[in-house]
Order: structure tokens, then C-alpha cells, then sequence
């Protein structure tokens, strides 16, 4: 048996790295290209020092957080912040409270329709996001202009651009779970529709309803079309207008964005795993 | 009456026979028993806003343009109009090709790469933030990066690339392309994944054992599974450059030759040019390419679905 082993292996890794090697080739220009633009931008928004100076000796100097600052103590920039927040806040909850209980009520009662529902929900894949407020701003510019002339117009826009993924989430949250039997065991308790979908299902698809508010949230905070398109005053559109004339602040704020859409993905994925092996337990 | 008809329990129809005999006397009884009932607030919202939306852009783009009987259709397809669709078109296409060649690359090399356990899940993990990344802050990073005062174009032209001097620029056609692979690359990695997976070790096996080499393995078996899923992901990522805008925005200033970013012209400008229903019709031009698209997209998908039942 002795000499088999060593053949084995002896042949396996004489094969192992002629195989690899192009995967690897593959793999490091892809991180290089991901990872790249990345540090540029980090470069450019922390190290107040031209390109054609930066050298062996200059690298780690001038590293600053100035560009932040300046951006912080813009009089326009709070604002902006907290438009988008609030916008975000109030799209989040509008989608699930649109949402959940359409889903319920498909899989409870409606089944033959969900595969109409699932479809409207993809249309905004073909309708683009700047094709919509061309669109909105056709229909309501003469009808309802207090519509167009509201920031809050924009939540029920961007619930509609959130629709394709949160419809598919929340779809896949409740047929993950056995529906019928907890809605039939809390109706026969006595329990209403409300105290049903508030304290059974509700707490049941939590992996589900987080994940779909997380996205929302992720979406509004970087939406520009629609929001510059409309003049509406949003963080993305303050970006776009910082870029002319406070281009290293600008450039701090994309990557404070871009950090924080990362953290949200990554709590994310701690959410979905978790709620996977509950559902395995 | 379908709710007693789909109810499993007989308990249910002894509570719920009285509410239904109810249901003429109250409105909202009717509305709360029926099937479709508790779904019309849905069907209603993305009625208001999508469909209504969508047909009056439709209506404004066939009529005809100021002082001529020429539809704006037909005029969003003539001269300087179609050179942005012509535009739009093929870098929404070289993009996805790119991307779908170079995610394909990456999702093989990400499978068959065992030494580090760490990569796939990372890479996979990055992907998922990555095709969702667009927008200004990729822009901005691009731009800090191979913009003309970028510090990868800075350090090319020091080791004697000069890329400005052949004719590259962020906000041109390749520059566009180049930055879109930021999203293209990991979205095709997300499709291309679990159609790799499908492929099964016992397959490749009993090809092995029948003779077959791997090349043959390839033609034979591995890509015309993939295929659906390949092509399905092109047109996918197709559709994501075509609709992008902001980040081409960012890049150029706004002044690119892309139709989102010229249909913002006319948004912002039109009534005065008295060709306002060009902006509607670009949009409504945009509309049925995605439509078409999409379509496609969709058989595609059903079909690569087939080998993934099991």
C-alpha cells in the first residue's frame, strides 16, 4: 500500500498548480481591478498632495481629514443627509407595509396570482429609473404638481424601483415558512388578522423583512437620477454638486458611502445566514 | 366564495360562512372576502405609479412634433437621435460581452481555486456589493483612478504608458466601458455561480470514463449547459449598462452622448424647442429595448432553471 499513496499524491500535485495557475492569473487582475479604484479614491480624498508630487518619499505625508471636515461644516450638507434618510426611512417602511401583506394574502388565498404579481413586480427592470420620471413627470406635472413639488414624492418612486428584489425577498421569506399552519393555529387561538401578521408571521420572516429594508434603504441613499431629475435636494445630489466645487470632500463622501452600503451588506449577510440555520434547526 | 372553496379546514367555512353571506350588505365585506380584494392596493400602487407613468410617456412620444405631422418616434430614430442609440447600444453590448467573458473567467477560476478556503466566500460576498455599486461614488473612484490626473494613469505614464496621448478618456467610450466592468464583472460572477455548481462532478466523470477528453467534455456537455445561463447573464448585464445613468453622468459631466443622460436635456429644456415629446419619445424608445430584452432574459432563465431542479 505504501508506494500507492505517494504516487497519488506525487501525480496530484504535479497537476494541481498547471491548472490553477490561470485561475490565478484570473483572480489577482480581477482583486487588482476591485481593488484598485478603491484605494485611488481613498488616496484622493484623505492626502491633500497633487499626483504629480506623490513619490517614494511624499507616500505618507499630507494624509489629512480636512476634505471630510469641509464637507461636515457645508450648510447644505445636513440637510441633504437627512432628506435622504428620512426619504429612506419612509420608502423602507412603505414597502413593507405594501408588501407583506400582499405576499401573505398570495400565498394564503391567492395562489393562482402570484405568478401575475411576481411579473408586475420585474417591470421596473424594463422601465428605467430615468424613463419613470420622465413618465411621472408627464403624468403629474399638469394633473397634481403639489405631487411633483413635494421631496416626498419620491418615496413612492423609489418603491417602485425597489419592487423587483423586494417582492422576490419577501416571496421567498414566507414560502420558507410554513404559513398556512401558523396563520390557521393563531386564527383558531382566537387571535384577529392584525395580532396574526404582527406577532406570528411578522417575527417568522424577520430575516426576510430585514434584508428587504436594508436594500430599500441601500437604494435610496445612492438613487440620482430620479431625485436630480425631480431637483430634489438628496445626498446623492449634493455629491454630484460637491464634485464641482469641493472635489476632495466630494470624493470623502463617496467613500463614507461606499463604506457604509459595504457594512449594510455585510450585517446583511450575518441576517441571512442566521435566520438559514434557524431554519435548518 | 373561493375563500370557502380554497379553505383546508372545515372550521374555516363554519366561520367564515356567515361573514361571506355578509359580504352584499357591506362594501367592505365584499372587499376583504373576495380573492383579489387584499391585492388591489398593490395592483393600484404600481398602477398609479409605473403604469400610468409609462402610458402617458407612451401617448406624448407618438405624437407628432410641432408645426409637422412626423410622430417624435419616428424622429428619436433619425440623425443625431439614432448616433446616441447607435452609441448607447453598442457600449451597453461591448460592456456586457466583456463583463460576461471576464465574469465567466472569474467565477471558473473562483471554483476551481481550493487553496485559500477564504477567497470563494469573499469574492462571492464582494460580488453581491459590487454589482449593486454604480452610481457617483464609482464614478468618483474611477475617476481618482484613471482620470487624467489619476494616480494608476499617472504611474502608467511614469513607466512610459501614456494612455490620454492614445486617445483614452474616462468619460469616452472605452472609459465607460472600462468603469462599468465595476458592476458588469461581479453580477455575471452572481449568475454564472450556481450554474457552475449545477454542473456535476458525475458528469465530467462518466464522460472521463467513456473516453472523452476535456476539450470534448467542454463542447460537449459543460458549455451547452452553461449556455443558457451565459447567454441569459449577457443579456442581463445588457440591460444593466443600457438603464445605468449616474454613474455616465459623473463621468462626463453630463455631457455624453448616452440617451439617459441626453433625454435629461429635454426633461430639463424642452418646452422652448418645441420638440418637448422628443425626450418622452427616446424614453419610450429605451422602454421597448428593455422590453425586448428582458423577454429573452426570461426564456433564457426558464431554460437554464431545467438543470438546477434537482
Amino acid at each position: 500500500m505504501n508506494p500507492i499513496i505517494p504516487a497519488a499524491v506525487a501525480r496530484e500535485s504535479s497537476e494541481r498548480p498547471q491548472r490553477t495557475i490561470g485561475a490565478w492569473i484570473v483572480a489577482t487582475i480581477s482583486i487588482l481591478f476591485f481593488v484598485v479604484p478603491m484605494l485611488a479614491m481613498a488616496r484622493f480624498a484623505l492626502q491633500r498632495l497633487p499626483v504629480a508630487l506623490l513619490g517614494r518619499k511624499t507616500l505618507f505625508t499630507h494624509w489629512t481629514l480636512a476634505g471630510v471636515g469641509e464637507v461636515m461644516r457645508d450648510p447644505k450638507f445636513l440637510p441633504a443627509l437627512w432628506l435622504s434618510v428620512r426619504i429612506g426611512v419612509l420608502t423602507s417602511v412603505l414597502t413593507l407595509a405594501l408588501l407583506i401583506p400582499t405576499v401573505l394574502w398570495l400565498h394564503l388565498r391567492a395562489r393562482r396570482w402570484r405568478m401575475v404579481a411576481e411579473v408586475i413586480s420585474l417591470l421596473p427592470y424594463v422601465v428605467p429609473p430615468i424613463a419613470l420620471v420622465v413618465g411621472v413627470a408627464g403624468a403629474f406635472r399638469n394633473v397634481a404638481p403639489w405631487f411633483i413639488g413635494s421631496d416626498y414624492c419620491l418615496v413612492p418612486l423609489y418603491v417602485i424601483l425597489s419592487l423587483p428584489f423586494a417582492f422576490r425577498t419577501l416571496d421567498v421569506g414566507a414560502s420558507a415558512i410554513d404559513l398556512r399552519t401558523m396563520v390557521d393555529a393563531s386564527r383558531s387561538l382566537g387571535a384577529g388578522w392584525t395580532t396574526t401578521v404582527w406577532r406570528v408571521v411578522v417575527p417568522n420572516m424577520g430575516g426576510a423583512i430585514i434584508t428587504t429594508s436594508f436594500l430599500s434603504f441601500a437604494v435610496v441613499m445612492g438613487e440620482f437620477a430620479v431625485s436630480s431629475l425631480l431637483l430634489k435636494r438628496t445626498l446623492p445630489l449634493y455629491m454630484a454638486e460637491a464634485q464641482g466645487s469641493e472635489p476632495q470632500g466630494a470624493m470623502a463622501l463617496g467613500l463614507l458611502l461606499m463604506i457604509f452600503t459595504t457594512l449594510l451588506f455585510a450585517i446583511l449577510a450575518r441576517v441571512q445566514k442566521r435566520s438559514l440555520q434557524k431554519g435548518q434547526g | 366564495m373561493s375563500a370557502a372553496e380554497s379553505s383546508p379546514s372545515p372550521q374555516r367555512v363554519v366561520t367564515e360562512g356567515p361573514a361571506s353571506r355578509r359580504a352584499f350588505s357591506s362594501p367592505w365585506r365584499l372587499f376583504a372576502n373576495s380573492t383579489v380584494g387584499p391585492l388591489l392596493p398593490y395592483f393600484a400602487f404600481v398602477g398609479l405609479f409605473l403604469a400610468v407613468p409609462t402610458i402617458v410617456l407612451f401617448t406624448k412620444a407618438f405624437r407628432p412634433i410641432q408645426n409637422t405631422t412626423r410622430s417624435s418616434m419616428v424622429e428619436a430614430m433619425t440623425a443625431q437621435y439614432r448616433h446616441s442609440f447607435v452609441f448607447s447600444v453598442r457600449l451597453s453590448a461591448i460592456s456586457a460581452i466583456l463583463g460576461a467573458v471576464w465574469g465567466l473567467s472569474l467565477a471558473l477560476a473562483m471554483t476551481r481555486i481550493q487553496r485559500p478556503r477564504q477567497l470563494r466566500s469573499v469574492l462571492t460576498s464582494f460580488s453581491g456589493v459590487a454589482a449593486n455599486m454604480g452610481g457617483l461614488p464609482l464614478a468618483f473612484a474611477f475617476i481618482a483612478a484613471l482620470g487624467a490626473q489619476g494616480i494608476v494613469t499617472r504611474s502608467l505614464f511614469h513607466f512610459g504608458l501614456d494612455l490620454y496621448g492614445h486617445g483614452f478618456k474616462i468619460s469616452g467610450f472605452w472609459g465607460i466601458v472600462t468603469v462599468y466592468q465595476y458592476f458588469q464583472i461581479p453580477l455575471m460572477v452572481i449568475v454564472m455561480l450556481p450554474a457552475i455548481d449545477g454542473l456535476r462532478t458525475t458528469w465530467r466523470e462518466a464522460a472521463y470514463n467513456m473516453g472523452a477528453s476535456p476539450l470534448q467534455y467542454w463542447r460537449r456537455i459543460g458549455i451547452p449547459i452553461l449556455l443558457p445561463s451565459l447567454l441569459g447573464g449577457t443579456l442581463l448585464l445588457f440591460a444593466n449598462a443600457f438603464s445605468a445613468y449616474a454613474t455616465a453622468y459623473a463621468l462626463s459631466s453630463g455631457a455624453s452622448l448616452l440617451v439617459p443622460v441626453q433625454i435629461t436635456f429635454f426633461l430639463q429644456g424642452n418646452t422652448i424647442t418645441g420638440k418637448g415629446n422628443l425626450g418622452y419619445a427616446l424614453a419610450a424608445w429605451m422602454i421597448i429595448i428593455l422590453a425586448a430584452v428582458m423577454g429573452v432574459y426570461l426564456v433564457l432563465r426558464h431554460r437554464a432553471e431545467r438543470w438546477r431542479a434537482s
